[in-house]
């Protein structure tokens, strides 16, 4: 059966207002960066030094080192989730969101008021003889950076790995064991498998949100530190702006973003394949 | 290829468990074991496969002690409920996985699972993933891989709880005629009596955590041992009775029996199968209905009348009490008779 036309139409206009909104905020601007972009020799020039190849480096380094310590933290956080009752799994789940809904310049305060200078365990930490100067050396600089994006970048992977290791099946376990598998063996024959396109697909989600993030970048290491999203910022506030610049700097990381997000996309695909039943 | 299970209990924190089991299942043998929900059968699996382990007791597979061997060294082969397939394999990997697991090449390892899918008539589908094939393919496929390795005895846990009736019945003798091939021990732990009753040759009732009677399927449904295994398998009408001068004095009225009765003043239970009464239909009460033999006759109104195709099961309200009946006839029914051979009596309970 086909709705009549004009409940049709009736409908169509229900998603105007999100058309609207959707080419005046990021259609529109996305097509103002492509055009600033090729202006001039704004793209030559980017390619042109050193100075914009290493900070592509530093970001994706920056960026998979901040998903890989997300990842390793939010497994072991989803899997004994996934075994307690389910009243305290909804209670933690709420904690373990909560970060979410922080901004990242707020995330960054916070972890200055731990561990900055003055801060809460950097001045623990010297009691029992570490010098401060390099803890906070250290923490103002790409190490601090990856454990303020970890804050945030682990409850998406605990959200994201739940519902695997929720449907996991335990009898495929002792099926394993039954057939003669030892317990390593099935971990790394039955469930590994199973569970890795979802880990590919969240590794590459929260690479590519921590390749992208300023905020926290911004607000903990100033422009000081040479990675994409900060170069960025520098082109457009400093007092020599450089917008055609920024809009091939934009158009990188944007290019950069979109194919992190697709090999996370493939990933998730597969997983779907491999674990829906009929 | 044999079970043994002597003195086996296991509790669990909550307090259920399985308590003092014995069973024995000969070589070749098919063991069902059956009991309502909770009664532990799945946990008398669970103990044999070494997923638990028990408090005391003995379990011996083909005569050697496993209660230290862990569940891979343990030979067993399980099907579940589910059939816990490998999702991320394909059907010829998931049959030759145990394979894998002893090492065998990789050669030998897909000649013996093309094997094993070909007699389970799966070869076409080989090379497909779980998710591709139907709840009795996978049923099929699952028994082939917990086979392949030749394990020394089978468990099945519920495995036909998943298929639609249409299926169920078929995939039930395909178990039985594979088991047999394999002239393998089995335990077959499912909650539906008569699926129990039809391919086993042993069937065991638990309830609570015991093991209330062990016996071949015939006898459990002739001789029970008491009222719930009476009351589990099969259709019963159970009445309690007290024994008087050679007779049993039940709600319905007395009744004779051939079998062997306790002194007088003792308090019986008294069963009556539904299909060995005698209904009454119009041309008996026209010819006169004897009570010869000293069968007990039945008048009343049937209350409910059940169409089973090529059965029929009443119930028929008395004076004193309802009866459960089954015939094949179709005519009216005005009553039952009941003759003493129909009147079973069960043993005392403790």
């Amino acid at each position: 059966m086909t709705p009549s036309a004009p409940r049709n139409t009736r409908l169509l206009w229900l998603a105007l207002p999100g058309v609207g909104v959707l080419t005046a905020f990021f259609l529109a601007p996305l097509a103002v960066v492509f055009i600033e972009a090729g202006k001039g020799d704004a793209i030559a020039r980017l390619f042109a030094g050193r100075e914009f190849w290493d900070a592509l480096v530093a970001s994706l380094w920056l960026g998979a080192r901040a998903a890989a310590l997300s990842l390793v933290v939010g497994i072991g956080v989803a899997a004994h989730l996934a075994r307690v009752s389910p009243r305290l799994r909804a209670a933690l789940q709420v904690l373990i969101a909560l970060p979410l809904t922080f901004s990242g310049l707020i995330v960054a305060y916070g972890f200055i008021l731990l561990l900055g200078r003055a801060g809460f365990i950097t001045l623990l930490l010297e009691k029992v003889g570490a010098d401060p100067a390099a803890i906070a050396g250290a923490f103002y600089g790409p190490v601090g950076l990856i454990f303020a994006y970890s804050y945030y970048l682990i409850p998406r992977v605990v959200l994201m790995l739940l519902p695997v290791f929720l449907n996991f099946d335990p009898r495929q376990m002792q099926a394993a064991e039954s057939l003669g598998a030892p317990r390593w063996r099935a971990w790394f024959e039955i469930v590994l498998p199973q569970v890795a396109p979802t880990f590919l697909a969240a590794f590459c989600l929260v690479a590519a949100v921590a390749v992208g993030a300023y905020g926290t970048a911004l607000a903990l290491v100033g422009t000081q530190l040479n990675i994409l999203p900060l170069r960025l910022y520098a082109l457009i506030s400093d007092v020599g702006a450089d917008f055609p610049l920024a809009s091939a700097v934009s158009v990188l990381l944007l290019a950069v973003c979109s194919m992190i997000m697709a090999v996370a996309e493939i990933a998730a695909a597969r997983a779907e394949d491999v674990n829906v039943r009929s | 290829m044999s079970i043994a299970i002597s003195g086996l209990t296991f509790r669990y924190p909550g307090g259920a468990g399985v308590f003092g089991i014995d069973l024995d299942v000969a070589p070749g043998a098919f063991c069902a074991v059956i009991g309502p929900s909770g009664c532990g059968k799945t946990t008398l699996l669970q103990l044999i496969a070494g997923f638990l382990r028990p408090e005391t007791g003995r379990i011996a597979l083909s005569g050697v002690d496993v209660a230290d061997v862990a569940p891979k060294d343990r030979n067993v082969g399980v099907v579940f409920q589910n059939y816990a397939l490998f999702p991320h394999m394909t059907a010829l990997e998931n049959v030759a996985y145990p394979l894998k697991l002893r090492g065998v090449s990789a050669a030998e390892r897909r000649e013996r699972a093309g094997q094993a899918l070909e007699s389970a008539r799966l070869s076409a589908l080989a090379d497909r993933r779980p998710n591709q094939l139907s709840g009795g393919q996978q049923q099929r496929v699952a028994l082939a891989r917990a086979l392949v390795f030749r394990p020394r005895a089978l468990l099945l846990d519920e495995p036909l709880s998943a298929l639609d009736a249409a299926h169920r019945a078929a995939m039930r003798d395909e178990i039985r005629a594979v088991q047999r091939e394999h002239g393998i021990a089995t335990l077959h732990v499912t909650h539906d009596q008569e699926e129990a009753l039809s391919i086993a040759d042993v069937v065991a009732v638990m309830d609570a955590g015991r093991l209330l009677q062990l016996a071949p399927p015939r006898e459990l449904y002739d001789r029970p041992v008491n009222r719930f295994v009476a009351g589990f398998v099969g259709h019963a009408n159970l009445f309690d009775a007290k024994v008087a001068k050679g007779a049993l004095e039940t709600p319905v009225g007395p009744m004779r029996t051939l079998d062997p009765l306790p002194e007088d003043g003792a308090t019986v239970t008294v069963l009556l199968r539904p299909e060995a009464l005698e209904p009454i239909v119009e041309a008996h009460v026209r010819e006169g209905v004897a009570a010869a033999d000293g069968a007990l006759v039945l008048m009343g109104a049937v209350t409910r009348d059940r169409f089973l195709g090529s059965l029929r099961r009443f119930d028929l309200a008395v004076a004193g009490g309802t009866i459960l009946g089954e015939t094949s006839s179709q005519a009216p029914i005005l009553g039952v008779r009941v003759p003493p051979g129909a009147v079973r009596v069960l043993p005392p309970e403790a």
